[in-house]
């Protein structure tokens, strides 16, 4: 019950999070866009990345934020717990979905298709299947202590899973066609790093702004179910 | 000293509050009828001492053993005879009662088990695979583990249901021999009469709360509910 | 030793029901054996594309086959309620789940050694003097695909739209599991050196440790609450 009290004060302050995540990513945009230089080899194109990866490292950090919620929620059964990983879960598929989207459009102009089997690729659409299946699961489940705790063995399970399947797909990849394309050992010039530093910082505080207003609505929903439910306790019969 | 005592127990499912703020405690050797109508919480009520359903809120004991924290404690004490019969339609009725046992830990002999067969009047069908008992003789079956299994604490839902009048005779007799030989028993039913003659308390549950009665009153109020 | 007598038993009970039904090992057996029949018609295979394709055709069949008997696993435990007998059984949920892993990964190991000669029917392979090898890549791969099924088979049994839920959550966590077993068949089959495979079998090992540890420490919390 530490968590309530904690995500209590969290959200009184979570305004201020908003206008912060808001104000650094307009600013990182007009940098990004506008007043930093186009990339050597990409040119204009490069744009895009002060997009893809703040949205990346975010959804990543979603996962992060589900797992270490579920491994807490199975050993304190704070149901609070459980509506932030929940909450992560859903604001994951979005930046999973942003990521993946501006990575597609992004490897058109630079590698010329649409979609390659490339292990970071594959490991975040493996990423998103397990999230869609994570609030899938949830769906079709009827008690409430059930549900989350099933939703918390997945989500562990696929954490834990993920840099296996990181692993073996980048070693099957060097095997069948040696990777002719890398974005690895790019140098960063400076004026590109500060808006690229500055969405990251945005973006995850969008992420913290999220999950605080997404918490609190799982919760009042929460609230709602078992208040209608003891209504109709009274009604029914 | 309380076998199984309730403190404050709530349940609730996704649309629907079942419990609400049920407390209760049936002494050692003592049987206790619980009585509400369909849809009253009854089957959850025991389900949540069974440690099948964690209670939303509240905390329970079986033979003083925090079912919440000590839940393998609790497992050893009780036994649980529920709609379901836990057979597996291809083994026969002996190596179910085997494999049932076997998981506890328990290692029946052969003429022990058909003693407690005997007793349960399926003794001829030892052999016969599961699939082609009736719902009846599988309620009987569940007697005769319960029987090898001498739990501390016997819960039974819908202890008469499915089970002819002999049948019914028999659970009495059943329940009165471990009542004074010290094992608790609990049981939810609809039969008055039948319950009135083994139980020495009883409670109804209606609309997720309990109510305790006095024996005399099972057996004289017009309706409980 | 309770705990590996549990396993035993489970083991046991699994085996005993398949020996008698027959249900799931030729169930698993015909769907694979149509898929085989499927691809020979979709592809027109002479011997050197089918050494190529043959891995991953060898593999897809497994895996659906892995996915039909996996998914049967534990609908065999609620028919009869047979989950909630495990739930409160004072048991180790570890062993409990060992010894479904060891009666779902035999039956897949059965399925898989009966089928392989009738891919070497099929499609003329050229592998006898292998078998050893391919026998260790299929062992190893079935370990990793009924840990991590087993897990999901419980874990998807007593939701509503299990069928579609198990492959859902199953296919993408195994995605590992296929890379390397295809991988090390393909090895074998095109006559490579071992060294050159060698590190996709212990990617398998690999894996079928992590998950076997994994899954053995979450089935407590899937099957209690």
């Amino acid at each position: 019950m530490v968590v309530s009290r904690l995500i209590a004060k969290l959200q009184r302050y979570e305004g201020w999070f908003g206008v912060a995540a808001g104000l650094l990513i307009m600013v990182g945009l007009y940098m990004g866009l506008v007043t930093s230089s186009p990339d050597y080899y990409q040119g204009e194109v490069v744009r895009i990345m002060y997009i893809h990866v703040p949205a990346a490292q975010s959804a990543m950090f979603a996962y992060t934020v589900l797992f270490g919620g579920s491994l807490w929620y199975l050993w304190k059964r704070d149901p609070v717990v459980d509506n932030v990983s929940h909450a992560a879960a859903g604001i994951g598929i979005f930046f999973t979905l942003i990521a993946l989207i501006t990575g597609s459009i992004w490897a058109k102009p630079t590698w010329n298709t649409w979609w390659t089997w490339d292990p970071r690729l594959i490991s975040f659409a493996i990423m998103l299947l397990i999230l869609v299946g994570y609030l899938m699961l949830r769906t079709f489940l009827e008690d409430k202590e059930k549900e989350a705790t099933y939703a918390a063995i997945l989500a562990i399970v696929g954490f834990i899973d993920l840099p296996i399947i990181h692993f073996s797909v980048e070693w099957w990849r060097t095997l069948h066609q040696p990777l002719s394309i890398s974005t690895r050992g790019v140098a960063i010039a400076r004026d590109m790093l500060i808006p690229l530093l500055l969405m990251s910082i945005g973006f995850y505080l969008l992420f913290a702004y999220m999950l605080m207003v997404r918490t609190q609505m799982l919760y009042l929903q929460h609230l709602l179910e078992a208040k209608r439910g003891r209504m109709l306790s009274k009604v029914h019969l | 000293m309380a076998a199984i005592r309730g403190i404050e127990l709530s349940k609730s499912f996704r649309h629907f509050q079942v419990l609400n703020r049920v407390s209760f405690e049936v002494k050692e050797g003592e049987c206790y009828a619980l009585f509400g109508p369909n849809g009253a919480g009854k089957t959850t009520l025991l389900r949540i001492l069974a440690t099948l359903h964690r209670p939303t809120s509240g905390r329970f004991e079986i033979s003083g053993y925090d079912g919440l924290r000590e839940k393998m404690k609790v497992r050893e004490s009780f036994f649980l005879i529920s709609h379901g019969s836990y057979l597996y339609d291809d083994l026969s009725v002996l190596e179910n009662i085997r494999f049932a046992i076997g998981l506890r830990g328990g290692n029946p002999t052969h003429p022990e088990i058909k003693r407690a067969l005997d007793r349960v009047g399926i003794g001829a069908f030892a052999s016969l695979k599961s699939r082609h008992l009736s719902a009846g003789m599988k309620k009987r079956l569940s007697i005769a583990k319960a029987m090898l299994v001498r739990p501390k604490v016997l819960l039974l839902d819908e202890a008469y249901a499915s089970l002819d009048e002999r049948g019914v005779d028999m659970m009495n007799l059943y329940i009165r021999e471990v009542t004074q030989e010290g094992t608790t028993v609990f049981i939810t039913a609809h039969d008055r009469a039948k319950a009135a003659e083994v139980a020495q308390r009883a409670g109804v549950l209606n609309r997720g709360e309990l109510r305790e009665l006095a024996i005399s009153e099972l057996l004289t109020a017009h309706a409980l509910f | 030793m309770h705990f590996f007598n549990v396993i035993r038993w489970i083991a046991w009970k699994d085996l005993l029901s398949e020996l008698r039904s027959r249900e799931n090992i030729s169930s698993m057996f015909f769907f694979a054996l149509i898929v085989i029949l499927i691809f020979s018609f979709s592809f027109s295979l002479d011997p050197k594309t089918s050494k190529e394709l043959m891995p991953g055709i060898i593999w897809i069949a497994f895996g659906f086959t892995g996915i039909i008997g996996l998914g049967k696993s534990f609908l065999a435990e609620v028919h009869n309620d047979c989950m909630e007998y495990f739930q409160i059984v004072p048991a180790p949920k570890g062993a409990i789940y060992l010894g479904k892993f060891v009666g779902n990964a035999l039956f897949m190991l059965i399925v898989e050694i009966i089928l392989f000669p009738m891919f070497i029917l099929f499609f003329n392979l050229d592998v006898l003097e292998k078998i050893p090898m391919i026998l260790l890549i299929f062992v190893a791969a079935t370990i990793g695909l009924s840990a991590l099924g087993t897990l999901f088979s419980a874990l998807t049994v007593q939701i509503r739209a299990r069928e579609v839920m198990f492959p859902i959550l199953l296919l993408p966590l195994a995605v590992p599991i296929f890379i390397g077993a295809v991988e090390a068949t393909r090895g074998v089959f095109s006559g490579d050196p071992l060294p050159l495979y060698l590190d996709w079998i212990k990617l398998l090992i690999v894996f079928d440790a992590i998950f076997m540890v994994v899954s053995f420490w979450v089935f407590e919390f899937i099957l209690d609450y």
